[in-house]
C-alpha cells in the first residue's frame, strides 16, 4: 500500500474520533468535525510512525493544538464567517474554550494515531519504503579517468539518477584524488601545499563505487574493462574485471614529446601533483648544489631553468619558478642573481595564443621585467645531461620542464575506434561514439565539436565540466529511452597568472559573445585567485589554500626538500 | 553537536531486586507524588487528603506512562512539567468548568485565572519533583548509559553560559535599575553591587543547572534555545513565585494578579533563557569539536562546511516562503510597517519588500539553528512553531520597541496587544520549517543511498524518545497561554 495513502487512512478515523472534542468546544460543530478529520489526516501523513511512542504523540499532539487553535479558531473560522479574524486580545480571550478544546483534541489525536499505526503495523506489516526496490538487473555505468571530466561526469550522474537503485556507477582512476590543475604551478613554486589542491574522490562521491587502478585493456566485444594487477601480486595474478553497459572515456591527455626520446628522458613532466613536487624539490636541489659549486659556469648551468612551451601551463610555471627561485636567493648568500636564469622557449612569435595579442604582449613584458628570458620562434630539438639543444643553439641547463605538447591517453590510441589526426576519439554532437552504442567520450581524450558553432572545443577544464553535464543527461536519456541533447557551450574567458600579483584575464561579455573584457595586473590577479578559489572543490580545501596564501604574505616560501631526488 | 555514538558505558549491575523496575518506578512516583500533593495542599491552604490523592494519582500515572522517557533528571523534569501543564489545561481549566456548566467564554477564562495557583502548584509540587525524582532514579538504575555525560563539560559550559548570559542581559537591563531575574524578591534594599552580585549568582545557578540537566538532550543551537526558553519559564515559576519571596520572608502569592505584575520578569527570563541556550550550545559545540570530534578515532564522513552553506541558502528561501505566507496576517494587524524598525512610515510595496528581506534573513537563522532536529515533516513544523514563538519574544516584544522607542515594554498589557502578531509569527515559523525540510529532504534523500551518510544522518538527527514533544507542549502552551491569562 502506498505510504501516504496508508497514513491518511489512519489519520481520518483518528481525527474523527478526536474531533468529538472540537464538536463540543467550537462554535460550529459540523466544522469542528470536518476540521478534526482533515487535521487528523495531515497529522498522520506528516509523521513517520514509530512503535510504542504513545506519550510522545500525546505531547506532540497537544502541542500542535495550540498553534492550530490560533490558525483555525482565531483566524480562519472568524475570517470565513464574519470576514474578520478574532485576533485582538479580547477576541482571542473569547476563544479560550476553543484553545482548551484544541489541546485536548491534539492529545487524543496523538494517542489514537499512534494506536492505529501500531495496529496497522501488526495487521499490514511495516510501511513501504520510498526507494523503489531493485529488480536485480542494474545498468552499470563505468567512467574511466578521475580528472575534471570524469569526476564531474560521476557527480552529474549521481544527480541524474539520484535514488534510482537500478543504476550502478563506477569510477576508475589511477589517482585517488582530483587534481586542480590551474593551481599546479603554485605548488611547483612553493606557494601552496600539494594536498591542498587535490580533492579525494572517495569523499566527494556518494553513491559511486571508486576503484583506484590502471586500466590494462578494454574488451569492447564483451563490455569489460580489465584493471592492471598490483605489481607486488606478481604477473600471474588475475586481472580484476569491471563489466559495463555504458563506458565513459575521460582519460585525459599525456605529454607529447614529439618522438624525441631524449626529451622524455631528460626533462620534467608537468601534468601531475608528483611532477610539481619533483620540480619544486629539484629547484631546491639545484640551489643546494650550486651553493657548494666553485666553478662559475657549472653553477650557472645549475641555476638555469628552461621551460619548453609558451601556453598557459608553460607561462604560469615560468612565472612561478621565476618568483620562487629569485625569492630563495636570500637563503643562499653565496649565490648571485646574475647566475640565475629562467628561460621560456616557444616555437611561435608570441606566448599565450589563447589570449588576445595585447594581453599576451603585456604578459611577456611583465615577465621580462621580472627576469624571465624569452626565446621565441625557437624550437627545442634535443636534450641531454646538462644541456638543452635549441633550433638556434644550446643552453647549458640542468633543468628542463616540458609543457610544449599533449596527446590523448595512450590507452585510447590502441582501441579500435575512430580517431582524428590528433589521435583523439571522434564523438558525435551528443558525445557518443558513433556506431558504438554505450560508448561515450569527453575531455582531452575526445575530439568534441560544438553543435552550434561546428568548431572543435578546446581541451580545457571549463569545457570538460560542461561536457560532463551534457553527457550525464544523455546517458540518463538513453537509459530512459528519451532523445539526447547536443553539446554547446560558449567559453566564459581565460585567466593566466604570470608572476607575483600579476595576471591577465579575458572574460567574455554576456550576451555579446564576440566581445570580451580584458584585465591585467593586480585586478586580474585578484580575479584569478577569487575565481579559481571559488571553483576549487571542497570548503576545507578553499580554507587551506586561503591560509597558504595568507601565510605567504608574511613569511618566505619554504625551501625544505620533501623528497630525495638522487 | 551530536557526539559520535560512544560505546555503551556499563555500570555495575545492582544486586537482585525485590521489585521489577516498572513497579519501582510506579511506587517512587506514588511516594513523591504523595509528598508533593501534601506540600501542594499546605501551600494552597486546601484540604490535605484530596491533594495527597491527586499527588498519588499524578505520580502513579507518571510512573506508569512516562517513566521510560524520564531517562535522566533533565528529561524527567521536562516530561513532568509538560504533563502538569497538560493536566491543568485538561482538568482544572477544561473539563471541570465544562462539567460545572461554565460554558461561557468569560466564565471559563475567569475560572482559569482563578485556578492559576493550581497551575503553579502542579508544576512545582508535582511536575518538578516527580519528574526529577524518576529521572534521577532511572539514571542511578541504568546499567547502560545511552549517551556519555561529562560533569566537567556541563558545569564549565553551563556556568560560563549562565554568567555570560547574565552579563549580556545585565548590562542591557541594569541601566533601568530593573533586574528581571530578581523581580520576585520585591523591592531590594541593598547596595547596587549586592544586587548585581545576586543577579550573577542567580544567572550562574540557572546556567550550571541547565548544563547538568540538559547536556544529553540538546543537540543543536535551535533545540538548545528551545530548552533555554522552557527552562526559563520554569525558573520564573520556581524563582519569582516561590524562592525569591521565601528568601525575602514574604508570603507566597500565586494569584493571577501577582503573576501579571511579574509578567515583565517572565519575558526577561525568556530572553535570558534564549541567550543562555545559544551561548551554551556554542560553548558545548566548541567543547565537542575541540575534545571529541577532533580525535581521528571519532571521525565522521564529510564535515561541516558545504552543508552549513546549503542550510543557510535553504533557510533563506524557506524564510522567504514563510514571510509571504505570513504577510497577510501581519498586514491585517498593521504590524508590517513597524517590523522594519527604523522608519515607521514604510508601507505598501517597499514595506512588504523589506519584510520579505527580513524574513529571508531570519529564515537563514532557522537553517543554521534547527538543522538535524527533525526526522519528519511534522516534527519539523513543531520546531518551526517554537522558532516562531522565540522570534515573537525577541522581535515584537523586545527588539522592535527598543528600535522604535528605545524602551522595552514587557508588561502583560503590551503582550496582550501583540497577541495578533504572535499568530503571524507562528504561521511564519511553521511555514519556514516546512519549506526548509522539503528542500533539505529532497537533497539528502539520494545521498542516503551511501551507507556511510545514512549512518551519519542516523546519528545526527534527533531520535524518537527525547523530551522534545514535552518541550513543545510546555513552551507553546505556556508561551501562548500566559499572555492570555495574565493580560
Amino acid at each position: 500500500m502506498n505510504r501516504l495513502f496508508r497514513r491518511v487512512l489512519i489519520g481520518i478515523p483518528a481525527g474523527a474520533l478526536a474531533g468529538t472534542v472540537l464538536v463540543m468546544t467550537l462554535t460550529h460543530p459540523l466544522l469542528g468535525m470536518i476540521l478534526g478529520v482533515l487535521v487528523g489526516a495531515c497529522y498522520s501523513a506528516s509523521l513517520d510512525p514509530t512503535r510504542g511512542t504513545y506519550v510522545d504523540n500525546l505531547m506532540a499532539g497537544g502541542a500542535f493544538g495550540v498553534p492550530l487553535w490560533g490558525l483555525v479558531s482565531v483566524i480562519a473560522i472568524p475570517a470565513l464567517f464574519s470576514h474578520q479574524p478574532d485576533w485582538d486580545a479580547e477576541q482571542m480571550r473569547s476563544q479560550f474554550p476553543a484553545l482548551v478544546g484544541w489541546v485536548i483534541y491534539g492529545g487524543i489525536l496523538g494517542l489514537l494515531t499512534q494506536g492505529l499505526n501500531d495496529l496497522a503495523a501488526s495487521v499490514w506489516g511495516p510501511e513501504a519504503t520510498s526507494v523503489a526496490p531493485s529488480d536485480g538487473r542494474k545498468t552499470r555505468v563505468v567512467i574511466l579517468g578521475g580528472g575534471f571530466a570524469g569526476m564531474r561526469t560521476a557527480e552529474c550522474l549521481e544527480e541524474q539518477f539520484r535514488t534510482n537503485p537500478n543504476v550502478a556507477l563506477t569510477l576508475v582512476s589511477e589517482t585517488n584524488a582530483l587534481l586542480f590543475t590551474p593551481m599546479l604551478a603554485e605548488v611547483a613554486g612553493s606557494s601552496l601545499e600539494p594536498t591542498h589542491i587535490s580533492t579525494p574522490l572517495r569523499s566527494s562521491l556518494h553513491r559511486t563505487e571508486f576503484i583506484r587502478g590502471r586500466v590494462a585493456r578494454i574488451d569492447l566485444d564483451t563490455n569489460r574493462v580489465f584493471l592492471a594487477s598490483d605489481p607486488k601480486a606478481g604477473e600471474t595474478a588475475p586481472l580484476r574485471e569491471v563489466s559495463y553497459d555504458h563506458l565513459v572515456f575521460a582519460l585525459g591527455a599525456v605529454s607529447n614529446y614529439l618522438g624525441m626520446a631524449n626529451l622524455e628522458k631528460h626533462s620534467f613532466n608537468f601534468k601531475s601533483l608528483l611532477d610539481a613536487i619533483r620540480i619544486r624539490n629539484h629547484v631546491i636541489e639545484m640551489f643546494e648544489r650550486a651553493d657548494r659549486e666553485p666553478d662559475t659556469s657549472k653553477r650557472r648551468a645549475l641555476l638555469t631553468f628552461v621551460i619548453a612551451g609558451g601556453g598557459f601551463a608553460g607561462a604560469e610555471l615560468a612565472g612561478a619558478l621565476n618568483d620562487y627561485a629569485h625569492g630563495i636567493l636570500a637563503d643562499y648568500p653565496k649565490l648571485r642573481r646574475e647566475d640565475l636564469s629562467v628561460v621560456l622557449v616557444h616555437s611561435r612569435d608570441r606566448i599565450l595564443p589563447e589570449l588576445s595579442e595585447s594581453l599576451a604582449r603585456y604578459a611577456l613584458e611583465r615577465m621580462e621585467a621580472r627576469g624571465v628570458i624569452f626565446r621565441l620562434n625557437t624550437r627545442l630539438t634535443d636534450a641531454g645531461p646538462g644541456v638543452v639543444t635549441l633550433s638556434d643553439g644550446e643552453i647549458r641547463a640542468e633543468t628542463l620542464v616540458w609543457t610544449a605538447g599533449t596527446a590523448p591517453n595512450p590507452l585510447v590510441q590502441v582501441l579500435p575506434l575512430e580517431k582524428d589526426k590528433r589521435r583523439a576519439l571522434i564523438v558525435d554532437r551528443t558525445l557518443a561514439l558513433p556506431g558504438n552504442p554505450g560508448l561515450w567520450a569527453l575531455g582531452d581524450c575526445a575530439a568534441v565539436i560544438d553543435a552550434k558553432t561546428e568548431k572543435p572545443c578546446p581541451p580545457t577544464a571549463q569545457f570538460a565540466l560542461r561536457e560532463a553535464e551534457t553527457l550525464a543527461k544523455n546517458i540518463r536519456a538513453q537509459v530512459e529511452g528519451r532523445p539526447l541533447q547536443e553539446f554547446h557551450f560558449d567559453s566564459l574567458g581565460a585567466l593566466c597568472v604570470v608572476g607575483h600579483q600579476t595576471a591577465c584575464a579575458e572574460l567574455t561579455v554576456p550576451f555579446v559573445r564576440s566581445k570580451s573584457m580584458r584585465f591585467s595586473g593586480l585586478l586580474a590577479w585578484l580575479m584569478w585567485r577569487g575565481i579559481y578559489l571559488s571553483k576549487l572543490p571542497g570548503l576545507e580545501r578553499k580554507i587551506r589554500v586561503l591560509m597558504d596564501w595568507a601565510v605567504e604574505l608574511f613569511f618566505p616560501r619554504d625551501i625544505v626538500q620533501t623528497i630525495d631526488l638522487k | 553537536m551530536a557526539e559520535p555514538h560512544s560505546a555503551m558505558i556499563m555500570r555495575p549491575g545492582s544486586s537482585a531486586k525485590a521489585l521489577s523496575p516498572r513497579a519501582g518506578e510506579v511506587l517512587l512516583g506514588l511516594a513523591v507524588g504523595a509528598l508533593g500533593g501534601a506540600l501542594q495542599g499546605m501551600l494552597l491552604a486546601s484540604s490535605l487528603a484530596p491533594s495527597i490523592l491527586e499527588g498519588i494519582l499524578f505520580g502513579a500515572a507518571f510512573g506508569l506512562f512516562f517513566a521510560k522517557r524520564a531517562t535522566s533528571p533533565g528529561a524527567g523534569l521536562i516530561w513532568g512539567l509538560a504533563f502538569a501543564v497538560l493536566l491543568w489545561i485538561v482538568f482544572p481549566a477544561g473539563i471541570v468548568p465544562l462539567l460545572a456548566g461554565a460554558t461561557g467564554t468569560h466564565s471559563m477564562l475567569s475560572d482559569a485565572r482563578e485556578r492559576f495557583p493550581e497551575l503553579v502548584a502542579l508544576l512545582i509540587c508535582l511536575g518538578m519533583p516527580v519528574g526529577l525524582g524518576l529521572g534521577l532514579w532511572a539514571e542511578l538504575q541504568a546499567k547502560i548509559a545511552p549517551v556519555r555525560f561529562s560533569w566537567r563539560r556541563a558545569i564549565v559550559a553551563g556556568g560560563f553560559a549562565g554568567t555570560l548570559g547574565g552579563l549580556i542581559f545585565g548590562r542591557w537591563v541594569s541601566s533601568g535599575n530593573y533586574f528581571p531575574l530578581l523581580a520576585g524578591y520585591g523591592p531590594l534594599s541593598v547596595s547596587r553591587a549586592s544586587i548585581i552580585l545576586l543577579h550573577f549568582g542567580v544567572a550562574l545557578l540557572i546556567g550550571v543547572t541547565f548544563g547538568l540537566l540538559f547536556q544529553c538532550d540538546v543537540r543543536g543551537y535551535g533545540s538548545c534555545m528551545g530548552w533555554g526558553l522552557a527552562y526559563a519559564i520554569f525558573w520564573w515559576f520556581l524563582g519569582q513565585l516561590i524562592l525569591l519571596p521565601l528568601t525575602a520572608h514574604r508570603p507566597l502569592d500565586w494569584s493571577a494578579d501577582q503573576a501579571s505584575s511579574l509578567f515583565g520578569s517572565l519575558v526577561g527570563h525568556i530572553l535570558y533563557g534564549l541567550i543562555l541556550g545559544v551561548t551554551y550550545a556554542t560553548l558545548d559545540r566548541f567543547w565537542v569539536r575541540l575534545f571529541i570530534q577532533s580525535d581521528p578515532l571519532n571521525r565522521e564522513v564529510g564535515g561541516v562546511g558545504i552543508h552549513v552553506l546549503r542550510s543557510l541558502g535553504w533557510g533563506a528561501a524557506a524564510g522567504l516562503v514563510g514571510g509571504i505566507v505570513a504577510s497577510p496576517v501581519l498586514l491585517a494587524t498593521h504590524a508590517l510597517p513597524k517590523i522594519i524598525g527604523l522608519d515607521t512610515s514604510l508601507s505598501g510595496s517597499r514595506g512588504l519588500l523589506l519584510h520579505l528581506v527580513v524574513s529571508a534573513a531570519i529564515g537563514m537563522t532557522y537553517g543554521l539553528l534547527f538543522r538535524n532536529e527533525a526526522s519528519s515533516l511534522g516534527l519539523g513544523v513543531a520546531w518551526g512553531w517554537l522558532f516562531g514563538l522565540i522570534w515573537w519574544f525577541v522581535g515584537p516584544m523586545t527588539l522592535l520597541p527598543l528600535l522604535l522607542t528605545g524602551v522595552c515594554d514587557w508588561s502583560a498589557d503590551a503582550a496582550s496587544a501583540l497577541l495578533p502578531s504572535l499568530m503571524g509569527h507562528l504561521i511564519y515559523g511553521a511555514t519556514t520549517a516546512f519549506a526548509f525540510l522539503v528542500m533539505e529532504r529532497r537533497y539528502t534523500r539520494w545521498l542516503l543511498l551511501d551507507p556511510r551518510i545514512a549512518a551519519r544522518e542516523t546519528r545526527r538527527v534527533r531520535p524518537v524518545g527525547t523530551p522534545a514533544p514535552a518541550l513543545w507542549l510546555f513552551a507553546l502552551a505556556l508561551g501562548v497561554l500566559l499572555p492570555i491569562l495574565l493580560g
